[in-house]
């Protein structure tokens, strides 16, 4: 498919999920989908949608109840994907760090390809991350990726490749 | 003629064997045997051609007469047991006219029993669907919790009233429709009260008297036949001219309306439907409420382009909307199906009534791929009942997994009445054609072509948010722990699928049109789709979206409630435009 | 000749949909996506791993996009328009299936609207169908193609026909069926990969589909129908930019109390 690769980089459809964020970052996000900024020139959709995504859009620290949505959109990506970090929150933690509720940045989760600093992000910026997800797109394999934490498993059987089990619940009371 | 008499006897000898043969295979051999020389005996009469008469002796006669009185007095019985004065008042009502008739009747001048086409293409749907119907109730009734002679009786009772329809398709003295139309009355007040609780017993006599409403307006269109030309027969009464014979037929065809269950009229059905499922596949959709449009076809004559008929036409169209959108709110899965019935059956008496012959062909297409699609449909409602114990669509939810070919069965059913290339989708097609092509002699057909048009757009809505309960399957990673279908079931149902898609083949062949056939061409094409799915192993499979969560699966039906005052509109517009037809009669 | 138009249609109708995005694009004053956007879709959409809930469901969107194309390919065929509108009911019903067949409620909510969207246009649509017959004598689209003088015979059913194109193109105010993230996209939403990409070529299919009724009033002028197809294209995309979208059953109580009020009442003015 070495036809297609170079098609990647021309229409990244992107998810874009609040993992706990203050919205700021989110409003930065929604700002350069808009006219002013105008991400669609680089054939950008905002699909809502895991399955028919390229790049995912993370916002917000990860907090507890966000953790297994994460996971389990990260999962339901097609590969090849990349994961955008927008926020110095995806990062580190950013003002939330160190709270009792914060995992302190997805990369704990889902590996990262693109991290954007700030707080709130710039609509250039994340225009920027995203041309340079772009190229790590055109680079990647179609190999599954995995989650770092909450991985199931994935299996085969009856000669289906089953990735129904690939995002699992966190343990009541677990302490992780 | 002896054909026929095979037809009328053969069921009844059956019946009676089965009454003496407790063995279940026994059974069905002998039920097979019945099956495989009515469908024999149909077609061949089907191919033959010319018309056959018979004359009925005078004793014959008198022991119609006998019979005739005996059953109005069992239904004034009936009245008095359960105290229902309405059943009580028609019985009593049809006591007193059937007497004054018999004693002005005119020594009858041509034969009471007259095969012509129409009749041979009746036994076809008859012998074929109801012979399939008849199969498919052995297996059925051997769960119902009954006595083995009442659930013997019951399979017996089926195949009598299968000769009581060859019967009733072939009379042509209005007298002897009359005691036969009376006969499926009391076929269906029994059947509906087979079961004997308060439900079934309450229905059955809702039953009764409603269609002892047609008995009366067919006694009132022989008295005017009587009075205005000295005859009781269908063929003298269609081919004479004057003032009085639109009001005799209009009469007559109210009865059809009544026994096609036309809104006001549609309670009785839809109560019929407590009855064992063989009861409302046969009776209730299949074979006995044909006689509505069955009695349309025979008038058709007449009514064409009259008044009587203009109203008649857009009676059944307008029920063919109410009667859809009124589905929409019913969860019962046979219930629904009811109402798909009462709405089909109004647009086949539609059709019949314009009168000109491609409709009328129209009409008998319908008939015909209507039969076979209800009845697979409500045998595997059945089946689902049986197996499953689920009568509501709300208990059916994601049935393909557990059920996957009957799930398969009623889709196909569905598929069967909304898409090409199946037969009835073709006659909604050619209707909408012929009538597009009526349109410019008869403004007034507008109407109809309305109705067709937004009755089918609600009933693919109906059909397939049925269907949306049905589906909704998880991932295939695992084989389904499915239950199977026994044979008994499997085999009507098979046959039935077969006779569809045969009788598809069949009429689209008949077109002569090579566009017609090529509209089959898509359903080929989904059919050879399973041969894919070995391919489809090398996709990974994933949960489905649930916006991150893993929620269980539960997805709402959608119901849409007529108000309760639309309701009345409805019934109150369609009561005044049951007793408009008789006045327009009058006048005319 | 026909044939290759056939082949082509659903590049064709990757060429309407890229225009139409760049267009929608300079209406809000930005610059938009480049015309070709929706081939470059299609080729990432090709090197993607694809996710599938169970066969039958991907196998009924491939099964949906070749009725469709079919149908299409019966309009330029100049085949039977009733026979053209039931296919292209054939190929809605297999989505709607699809759309049933999963354990999913987004998937279940977007085939009810797809359904309801079905309630709605099909009735105008076969009036369409019995209004150009009613003129013309025919129903076939060739004979449809062969006289003219349909816009001014039947204004008001051309009006109803306007009325369903945002449904079938899913715009606002009709755009309950896709309703952008509302729903998810609806019944596409199990999709990705390959049988997304079935979809998204049906999608341009659909818009041949629909322009190609608007480009019958034209009869036989070309001219005519060409130019009715360039001014429906950039009136339903003003449209799309100015209203809201409306819930379902509002969508179809306006679509049969308004278009189909004024389809019947031109047929009967025609009638009489």
């Amino acid at each position: 498919m070495k036809f297609f690769t170079p098609f990647r980089k021309k229409s990244p459809w992107v998810l874009h999920y609040n993992a706990g964020s203050c919205n700021g970052c989110d409003i930065e996000i929604l700002a350069s989908l808009a006219p002013k900024y105008d991400l669609e020139r680089f054939g950008v959709i905002n699909t809502g949608n895991p399955k028919q995504s390229d790049i995912f859009l993370v916002t917000g620290p990860v907090t507890y109840r966000s953790r297994e949505r994460l996971v389990e959109l990260y999962s339901q990506i097609p590969e090849p994907k990349v994961v955008v970090a927008v926020g110095s929150c995806t990062a580190t933690g950013g003002v939330f760090r160190g709270m009792y509720n914060v995992e302190d940045g997805i990369d704990r989760y889902i590996p990262v390809d693109v991290y954007v600093p700030g707080c709130a992000a710039s609509p250039q910026l994340i225009i920027d991350a995203l041309v340079k997800g772009l190229e790590v797109l055109e680079a990647k394999s179609k190999e599954i990726e995995k989650p770092f934490k909450l991985f199931g498993a994935i299996e085969t059987i009856h000669n289906k490749l089953s990735r129904l089990n690939m995002a699992t619940k966190v343990e009541p009371h677990a302490k992780d | 003629m002896d054909m026929v008499l095979t037809l009328i006897l053969l069921p009844i000898i059956a019946s009676i064997l089965l009454l003496m043969l407790p063995n279940q295979r026994a059974q069905y051999v002998v039920i097979t045997a019945v099956l495989f020389f009515l469908g024999i005996g149909a077609f061949s009469l089907y191919t033959s051609m010319g018309l056959l008469t018979f004359q009925l002796s005078h004793t014959m006669n008198l022991a119609i007469v006998a019979a005739d009185v005996l059953l109005l007095l069992f239904f004034l019985y009936q009245g008095r047991v359960f105290n229902h004065p309405k059943v009580m008042a028609l019985a009593a009502v049809q006591l007193v006219l059937y007497g004054y008739i018999e004693l002005i009747a005119p020594e009858s001048g041509s034969a009471e029993i007259m095969v012509d086409s129409l009749s041979k293409f009746m036994f076809l749907i008859i012998n074929g669907v109801g012979g399939i119907i008849v199969l498919y109730s052995v297996k059925y009734m051997e769960d119902e919790p009954a006595s083995p002679l009442k659930k013997r009786l019951f399979v017996g009772g089926l195949l009598v009233f299968l000769s009581v329809m060859n019967l009733i398709v072939i009379a042509n003295s209005i007298l002897l429709f009359f005691f036969l139309f009376e006969m499926t009355t009391l076929a269906s007040y029994l059947l509906i009260a087979f079961r004997d609780d308060d439900v079934s017993r309450a229905n059955a006599l809702k039953a009764l008297w409603m269609n002892q409403i047609g008995g009366v307006v067919i006694l009132l269109g022989a008295l005017v036949a009587i009075i205005g030309f000295k005859t009781v027969m269908f063929d003298t009464l269609l081919q004479s001219s004057g003032g009085m014979v639109l009001f005799s037929i209009a009469l007559l065809s109210m009865a059809a309306l009544v026994k096609g269950a036309s809104i006001p009229f549609e309670g009785w059905l839809l109560g019929a439907m407590v009855a064992p499922t063989p009861v409302s596949a046969m009776l209730h959709s299949a074979t006995m409420v044909k006689i509505a449009p069955y009695l349309i076809l025979k008038l058709a004559p007449a009514l064409a382009v009259s008044m009587v008929g203009g109203i008649i036409s857009i009676i059944g169209a307008l029920v063919f909307v109410a009667a859809s959108y009124l589905a929409l709110s019913r969860s019962v899965l046979k219930e629904i199906l009811g109402y798909s019935t009462v709405a089909l059956l109004g647009l086949m008496m539609a059709l019949a009534a314009i009168g000109s012959e491609e409709s009328m062909n129209l009409a008998m297409a319908l008939m015909l791929f209507h039969a076979l699609s209800k009845a697979l449909l409500f045998l595997s409602a059945g089946v689902l009942e049986r197996l499953h114990h689920a009568k509501d669509i709300e208990d059916m939810k994601g049935m393909v997994t557990r059920s996957p070919k009957t799930v398969g069965f009623i889709l196909f059913g569905f598929v069967s009445l909304t898409l090409p290339p199946f037969g009835l989708f073709m006659g909604k097609l050619f209707a909408i054609s012929s009538i597009a092509a009526l349109l410019k002699e008869h403004p007034s057909n507008l109407i109809i072509l309305l109705s067709l048009i937004v009755g089918s757009a609600l009933m693919v809505l109906l059909y397939f948010k049925v269907a949306s309960a049905l589906l909704s399957a998880p991932s295939d990673i695992r084989a389904s722990e499915a239950i199977a279908i026994p044979n008994g079931f499997n085999v009507p149902l098979v046959l039935l699928s077969f006779f569809i898609v045969i009788g598809a083949l069949g009429y689209i062949m008949l077109q002569h049109n090579i566009f017609v056939v090529l509209l089959a061409l898509p359903m080929l094409f989904v059919f050879a789709l399973p041969t894919l799915i070995r391919r489809m192993d090398r996709y990974d499979r994933s949960q489905p979206y649930h916006c991150g969560e893993k929620e269980s699966f539960n997805a709402a039906l959608v119901y849409y409630e007529p108000s309760l005052k639309l309701q009345r509109i409805l019934y109150w517009g369609f009561g005044s435009l049951f007793v408009a037809v008789a006045i327009v009669g009058a006048l005319s | 000749m026909i044939w290759v138009w056939i082949a082509l249609a659903p590049i064709l109708g990757g060429l309407v949909y890229g225009g139409e995005r760049v267009l929608r694009a300079r209406m809000q004053r930005r610059q938009g996506p480049p015309i070709l956007q929706p081939f470059y879709d299609m080729f990432k959409l090709l090197d993607k791993r694809t996710l599938i809930v169970h066969a039958p469901h991907a196998l009924l969107a491939v099964a949906h996009f070749f009725v469709l194309w079919f149908s299409v390919a019966a309009i330029f065929l100049g085949w039977n328009l009733l026979y053209i509108i039931f296919l292209h009911l054939f190929a809605q019903l297999l989505l709607i299936l699809a759309g049933y067949s999963v354990r999913s409620v987004y998937s279940h909510i977007g085939s009810n609207r797809e359904l309801l969207m079905v309630v709605a246009y099909e009735p105008i649509l076969i009036l369409v169908a019995v209004g150009l017959y009613l003129v013309s004598g025919s129903f076939e689209v060739s004979q449809i193609l062969k006289s003219g003088g349909y816009l001014t015979q039947l204004p008001l059913l051309f009006a109803a026909l306007l009325m369903i194109v945002p449904i079938k193109v899913k715009k606002s105010p009709f755009d309950v069926g896709e309703a952008h993230q509302e729903i998810v996209g609806g019944v596409e939403i199990e999709y990705s990969g390959v049988f997304y990409e079935f979809l998204y070529m049906s999608r341009f299919l659909e818009y041949i589909f629909i322009y190609s009724f608007i480009y019958l009033f034209g009869g036989e002028s070309h001219w005519l129908g060409a130019l009715l197809v360039a001014g429906v294209f950039l009136l339903v995309n003003l449209v799309d930019n100015a209203t809201a979208r409306v819930r379902p059953a509002q969508m179809v109580k306006i679509i049969y109390t308004v278009a189909m009020a004024l389809a019947v009442f031109n047929l009967a003015g025609v009638l009489l």
